[in-house]
């Protein structure tokens, strides 16, 4: 007898029914032709690489997320967790004599091995771009915006950007000067928004009170343009004040393209900490758990690859759009009108339909050479108009 | 936007101090209880509803943004391992992780590393995760076997060797001949928050937050002599 899994999927994945995989086919390819009027152009990379190609990245930052395995030299190959570092190692070896800054977008699957009682998929999907070669707040400011737009292309109204600088949270930790496991100790609870045990461990840690109200501080730094000001004070004299410039120059920028309402600043943000650079984002809707998009600056990654270059882009989770959509009832268009067509002679029927397709009609084809009555019923159960060709 | 303020409270031994903070910080109570059949209490005015849970379950209804706030216990929030942020140590429901064995084995053996080294692996906990996090970090291997309650009857019964548990007071641990032979950590309840919440609603969460803080400290300072 067969094991009871063969009927089964193990945990973490999913099949898509034709109404869902249409919905994700429809959604990826809104995004990805916005994306190349921005002139991102596509790129594909491999579904599985090396190991050490792909535990540089964001999602690598725990490397017990990435699925291994071994091929039959002995090499360790992972799936990859996320499209940046592909495509960092792409440009590094393959684009590095191409015209800077480069614009590259992708749509694909990702795999992660996350704990299973979060309920989190090991295999979703992603969109996103990454503009590589450019530093400074114009580049920032142009993938928040196209960020913006994608999440208005996917038919999201009611959401909002938040914007955050790691730099000013690394520099306001280096100051600290701390030993490196108090460091990293201080640094997971940051990321973590632990702030039990952040309070904890500046104390444990006999941080200075200045110092230690500057680090509690940047979380509770949330808000509009005045958050700018209020962190100005914060950090006035430090050296963390050149990044909050940075920062400034950005929402300014976004301000301009009037998209200031969508916006808010928040120095919480901290996202994937170590492998981010300077400016970060996240996307959030109302009602949804999780963010639905997220980048920023990833300046050192490149590096990585031996080709030393600035870099930002964003990834949006496709299947968090979707479900988004479905919380704010967002329809895609209805589908073109289908039809079924039936009848005694097959080669009729094969005219008649190339006919009907050729005016952008979805045809069915009656495959079992039913009766008048019975294709009635057929095309009614399907929602299709019945054509019946007669000769 | 929704801008009702949803606030997951903890059924059991949470509870009773859970209404009494949030009676401190001027919330609406009227009619609320955690124990009765109703589970959702609503106040249009002040745009907040309560919802009444497992204190297991709370983790998940905030990580997932079905609650914005919720209150329970850090013991429950490392197991769930839930992504969720943690604003406030609310200082009460204080107990210990620890791992326990039987008094005469440890006699017996005297350390963690001999005790397991003479083949005692099993280790019962309704904590899985803890533990194996416990033990992972102190390079031990052992067996963990999952519990719902109770655990102190298995090393009695010879199901497994050492448990993983939460103690108060240890009075439980002495009544059935168990000692501690290694803490794991403490925890009180915490405030949690939803991550998304946290940046859509900040006003309003970073205001509860601010005065359970306050109604923290304040109680603290009053106890002291």
């Amino acid at each position: 007898m067969p094991g009871v899994r063969r009927l089964q999927l193990p945990a973490g994945v999913q099949d898509l029914l034709p109404a869902e995989a249409a919905a994700k086919r429809r959604l990826e390819e809104m995004l990805l032709r916005l994306f190349s009027s921005w002139g991102y152009r596509e790129v594909v990379t491999p579904t599985f690489e090396f190991i050490e190609a792909l535990d540089v990245g964001p999602a690598a930052s725990s490397e017990e997320l990435l699925y291994k395995f071994i091929d039959r030299e002995g090499h360790i190959l992972a799936l990859r967790p996320d499209l940046t570092t592909p495509i960092a190692r792409l440009t590094a070896t393959k684009l590095r004599h191409s015209s800077f800054p480069l614009r590259l977008c992708y749509a694909a699957n990702v795999f992660r091995y996350e704990a299973p009682q979060a309920g989190r998929m090991r295999e979703f999907h992603q969109a996103g771009v990454e503009l590589i070669g450019a530093d400074g707040s114009r580049a920032d400011a142009e993938v928040i915006a196209l960020a913006v737009e994608a999440l208005q292309e996917a038919g999201l109204v009611d959401f909002r950007i938040g914007i955050g600088q790691v730099a000013i949270t690394k520099a306001v930790l280096a100051e600290l000067e701390l030993q490196p496991e108090a460091e990293m100790a201080v640094k997971e609870a940051l990321v973590g928004k632990d702030l039990v045990r952040l309070t904890g461990l500046l104390a444990q840690y006999s941080v200075p009170p200045a110092a230690s109200r500057r680090v509690e501080g940047l979380f509770g730094l949330h808000g509009g343009e005045e958050v700018l000001e209020r962190a100005t004070g914060l950090l006035a004299g430090t050296p963390a004040a050149r990044y909050l410039r940075e920062l400034e120059e950005v929402f300014i920028a976004l301000k301009a393209l009037g998209l200031q309402r969508y916006l808010f600043i928040d120095l919480g943000i901290l996202r994937a900490f170590d492998y981010y650079t300077g400016i970060v984002f996240e996307g959030y809707v109302p009602g949804l758990g999780f963010p639905v998009c997220g980048g920023g600056r990833y300046d050192e990654l490149l590096e990585q690859f031996g080709f030393p270059c600035p870099a930002t882009g964003f990834a949006l989770g496709i299947e968090r759009l979707l479900m988004a959509r479905d919380k704010a009832g967002v329809a895609f268009p209805p589908s073109v009108p289908g039809y079924l067509v039936a009848g005694p002679s097959p080669a009729s029927l094969l005219r008649e339909a190339r006919r009907l397709r050729q005016q952008g009609a979805v045809v069915e084809l009656d495959a079992q050479g039913w009766s008048r009555e019975e294709a009635e019923k057929q095309a009614r159960e399907r929602g299709l108009n019945l054509i019946w060709v007669d000769d | 936007m929704d801008q009702y303020l949803t606030f997951a409270l903890p059924k059991g031994k949470l509870s009773g101090k859970t209404l009494e903070l949030l009676h401190t910080i001027g919330l609406p109570l009227d009619g609320v209880e955690t124990e009765g059949r109703q589970l959702v209490f609503t106040f249009p005015e002040e745009e907040l509803r309560y919802i009444i849970c497992r204190p297991t379950d709370i983790p998940t209804y905030v990580e997932y943004g079905a609650a914005d706030l919720g209150i329970v216990g850090k013991d429950t929030i490392e197991e769930a391992g839930a992504d969720v942020f943690e604003l406030v140590d609310l200082k009460f429901g204080y107990c210990r992780f620890v791992v326990a064995a039987l008094r005469e084995k440890w006699e017996q053996a005297g350390s963690l590393e001999e005790l397991l080294a003479m083949g005692h692996r099993r280790v019962a906990t309704k904590f899985p995760r803890v533990a194996a996090n416990f033990f992972r970090n102190q390079g031990l291997q052992v067996e963990i076997i999952k519990l719902h309650g109770n655990i102190e009857l298995a090393p009695q019964v010879g199901l497994a060797d050492l448990i993983v548990d939460i103690v108060s007071t240890g009075r439980t641990l002495r009544e059935n001949d168990l000692v501690e032979v290694a803490p794991i950590f403490p925890a009180t309840a915490r405030l949690i928050a939803n991550r998304v919440s946290y940046r859509l609603k900040h006003r309003q969460l970073a205001e509860m937050a601010a005065k359970m803080r306050a109604a923290v400290e304040k109680q603290e300072t009053g106890t002291v002599r």
